[in-house]
C-alpha cells in the first residue's frame, strides 16, 4: 500500500490551538494549483486499560496494562491494536470490538476521533483533520496525513516525502499560520516492521502522533 | 472449355468463383424453404387431426404450401443445373487449372465445400495488397512525424557521424517481408542475440531484475499481480527471481524489468524472439492487472509521463541505431532506478511543481541522445518537464 507520513500541528509558544487553524491549513492545501477536494475522512482511536479479574491480586507483569485500538478510514473492515510497551501490533477484523466489549478484560478509558477533509493532488493524497477528544469534542490537535500513491517502499520514497514536507512547511510559513507542522518520526524496525508500507505502519504512526499531540496540548493549557 | 451459362469462359475466374458461391448460397436457402414448407404441412395435418373444426383451414394451408414447395423445387432444379454445368458438383474442372491457377469450389458427395485452393490464392493476393497498403500507411506516418516532431528530424540530421541514417518506417517493411522466416536467422545482419543483450544489461544494472515471457505467460502474470496487490493481509512478496521462463529465447515477446520499490517496466518485442523492441511502458511496482502491458498506461502521473518520454526514446533508438536499439533502451530504462532520488540537473531539486500540468513531479525526463562512442553511455542526467530544453 502507498507510503504515508503523519504530521501534527505544533502551535507557537504561548498560543492556543483553535478551529481557525484547521480552516487555515485547508486553505494552504487548496492554494496549490491542481489540488481537488476529495471528500471527508474519519478515523478513531480508543485507549484501553486492563481490568484485573481479581482486584486483590497484583496484575500479571507480562500482560500490557494499556492498549490502543485504532480504526482507520481506509480500512473499514479492520481494527488494529498497538501495544506500545511491547512494540506489538495486531490486525483484526472490525468485529473484534464487539468481542472486547463482551470480554471486558480491557475497558475503553478515553476516545479520540480524527475527522476532516481529504484532497487529491496528482500522485499525492492529503488528509487534514481535527483531533477531537471524545465525548466533549474538545479540540486536542490538528493532524495531516500525506500519502504518495506510486510508491510502497519507505526507503525509496524518503526523499520524495522529505521534499514534499519542505514544500508544505514553506507554504504554511508563508501563510503565517501560528505554528508549524511537525513530522512523526518512528523507528519502524523496533516494531518489527519492514520497508514495505502496511496498515501496521499507519497504526504505529497514529499511536506516536497522538502521544505527541496530547503532550503538546497539555503543555499549552 | 466447358460452356458456362452466365459467366462466359471469357470471364475472369474470380467472377466464376463468386457466382458459384452465390448459387450454392441460393441452393442452401431453397433447401431450407422446402424443409420449412414440409414442417408446415405436417403441422397442418396434425392440427386437423386433433381439431376437426379447423380441418378446412388446414386444407387451405396445405394447398398453399404445396404450391410454394413446387416452386422451390423448380428453382432448386435450375440452380442445380447451373452448378453442374459450372463444374462445381462434378469436380470436372478440379484438375484442370485455368490461367490464374484458380479452382472452382468443389462440393463433395457428403456436402462439404472444399475451397482451399482458390481461397489460398485470394489470401495471397490480399497479403500482397496488404504489404502495399502498409507501405503507404508508413509513408503517411513518417510524413506526419516529420511535420509534428521536427525535433526528432533535427536529431537525425545532426548526427553527421552516422552515415546510414535510418528512419523508423524503413524497419517495418523488412519485418513484413519475412513473415515466415524463423526469427533466429539473423546471422547475415550480425545482430547480437537476445540472451547476450540481457546478460550484459544484468551485469550493468544489478539492482534491476530482468525476466522474459511469452505473450500468454505475461498476461497470466499480470493478472496474478493484481490479486497479489489486492490481498493486503500478505506482506509484499519479495520480487520473484525469475530466470528466463521460456525454455528457449525463440518465443520471448515480453521483457519485464523490475527495480525493487521503484518501477516495473515492460518492453515488448516484435516479432517474438527477435531483438527488436516494439513498445515500452513504465508502471509502479504496486500495480497489477490486465492493463499491465507494453502499450498500457500506469494510473500514476509520474509513470505516465515517464512512459510518454520513453516512447520518444524508443523511436530515437530505433532510428539512430536499429541493431542496438534494444541494448540502448534497456540501459536507458535501468538508469531510472534513481527516478525518486536523483535531483534535477538544472534546478537541483527533486520535486517541482509543473505549472501547466498542476502536478508535483520528480525529474521524469532523462535525455536519451547517444554520443559517438556508445560505450560509457550512462544516461546520467535527469530533468523536470519544465526544466528540460526542447531538444533534449
Amino acid at each position: 500500500m502507498p507510503v504515508k507520513w503523519l504530521m501534527h500541528f505544533q502551535p507557537n509558544q504561548g498560543t492556543t490551538l483553535t478551529s481557525q487553524v484547521m480552516a487555515e491549513a485547508c486553505a494552504v492545501a487548496e492554494s496549490f494549483p491542481g489540488v481537488s477536494r476529495d471528500g471527508r475522512w474519519r478515523s478513531s482511536m480508543t485507549f484501553y486499560r486492563a481490568v484485573p479479574r481479581d482486584q486483590s491480586l497484583p496484575a500479571p507483569s507480562d500482560l500490557p496494562r494499556d492498549l490502543i485500538g485504532i480504526s482507520l478510514h481506509d480500512l473499514p473492515n479492520e481494527y488494529l491494536f498497538v501495544m506500545r510497551s511491547q512494540r506489538l501490533i495486531l490486525r483484526a477484523h472490525s468485529s473484534v470490538q464487539t468481542v472486547m466489549d463482551k470480554l471486558q478484560s480491557y475497558k475503553g478509558r478515553f476516545f479520540i476521533n480524527f475527522e476532516g477533509l481529504q484532497y487529491k493532488w496528482g500522485d499525492f493524497k492529503l488528509r487534514i483533520g481535527k483531533c477531537l477528544y471524545n465525548p466533549n469534542e474538545a479540540l486536542r490537535g490538528i493532524v495531516m496525513e500525506v500519502e504518495y500513491l506510486p510508491l510502497s517502499s519507505i526507503d525509496k520514497s524518503q526523499r520524495v516525502m522529505e521534499e514534499f514536507y519542505e514544500i508544505w512547511r514553506e507554504a504554511v510559513a508563508s501563510k503565517l499560520l501560528a505554528g508549524q507542522f511537525i513530522n512523526t518520526e518512528v523507528n519502524f524496525v523496533e516494531y518489527g516492521l519492514g520497508d514495505s508500507y502496511t496498515p501496521q505502519h499507519t497504526a504505529v504512526l497514529y499511536g506516536m502522533c497522538v502521544v505527541q499531540v496530547i503532550a503538546s496540548s497539555n503543555k499549552n493549557q | 472449355m466447358e460452356p458456362q451459362q452466365q459467366a462466359g469462359s471469357g470471364d475472369a475466374p474470380p467472377k466464376q468463383v463468386a457466382q458459384a458461391m452465390d448459387r450454392l448460397g441460393r441452393a442452401a436457402r431453397l433447401i431450407a424453404e422446402i424443409r420449412l414448407g414440409a414442417d408446415r404441412i405436417l403441422e397442418a395435418l396434425l392440427v386437423s387431426n386433433e381439431n376437426p373444426r379447423l380441418s378446412e383451414k388446414a386444407a387451405e394451408l396445405t394447398l398453399g404450401e404445396e404450391d410454394a414447395m413446387r416452386r422451390h423445387f423448380l428453382d432448386l432444379r435450375t440452380v442445380g443445373k447451373q452448378l453442374e454445368d459450372s463444374g462445381v458438383l462434378s469436380g470436372a474442372l478440379r484438375s484442370r487449372g485455368n490461367s490464374w491457377g484458380l479452382h472452382m469450389p468443389l462440393v463433395c458427395p457428403d456436402g462439404a465445400v472444399v475451397a482451399y485452393a482458390w481461397k489460398r490464392q485470394l489470401a495471397g493476393q490480399a497479403g500482397a495488397s496488404a504489404v502495399d497498403r502498409a507501405r503507404l500507411a508508413l509513408k503517411a506516418f513518417s510524413d506526419q512525424k516529420r511535420r509534428f516532431f521536427p525535433q526528432l528530424e533535427d536529431d537525425q540530421l545532426n548526427r553527421s557521424n552516422n552515415d546510414t541514417i535510418k528512419f523508423p518506417p524503413t524497419k517495418r517493411p523488412r519485418l513484413l517481408h519475412r513473415p515466415t522466416q524463423s526469427p533466429n536467422i539473423d546471422s547475415t545482419e550480425q545482430k547480437p542475440m537476445l540472451a547476450d543483450i540481457l546478460k550484459s544489461i544484468q551485469t550493468e544494472a544489478p539492482g534491476v531484475t530482468i525476466s522474459t515471457y511469452q505473450r500468454l505467460e505475461w498476461s497470466k502474470r499480470a493478472e496474478s499481480l493484481a490479486s497479489t496487490m489486492n490481498d493486503s493481509s500478505l506482506d509484499q512478496p519479495k520480487e520473484q527471481i525469475l530466470s528466463n521462463l521460456s525454455g528457449s529465447f525463440n518465443e520471448v515477446a515480453v521483457i519485464e524489468l523490475v527495480a525493487s520499490g521503484v518501477f516495473r517496466v515492460l518492453v515488448s518485442l516484435h516479432p517474438a524472439g527477435s531483438t527488436d523492441p516494439d513498445a515500452v511502458a513504465f508502471f509502479s511496482p504496486n500495480e497489477g492487472g490486465s492493463y499491465l502491458h507494453s502499450r498500457g498506461m500506469s494510473v500514476h502521473h509520474v509513470f505516465k509521463h515517464v512512459t510518454e518520454y520513453a516512447d520518444k526514446a524508443l523511436q530515437y533508438f530505433q532510428s539512430s541505431d536499429p541493431n542496438k536499439a534494444l541494448s540502448h533502451l534497456l540501459s536507458w530504462i535501468c538508469s531510472h532506478q534513481s527516478l525518486f532520488t536523483k535531483n534535477c540537473s538544472k534546478c537541483s531539486k527533486l520535486l517541482a511543481m509543473d505549472k501547466s500540468l498542476a502536478l508535483l513531479l520528480p525529474p521524469v525526463h532523462r535525455p536519451y541522445l547517444l554520443n559517438s562512442k556508445d560505450h560509457d553511455q550512462d544516461f546520467a542526467t535527469a530533468y523536470h518537464i519544465g526544466c528540460s530544453s526542447y531538444d533534449v
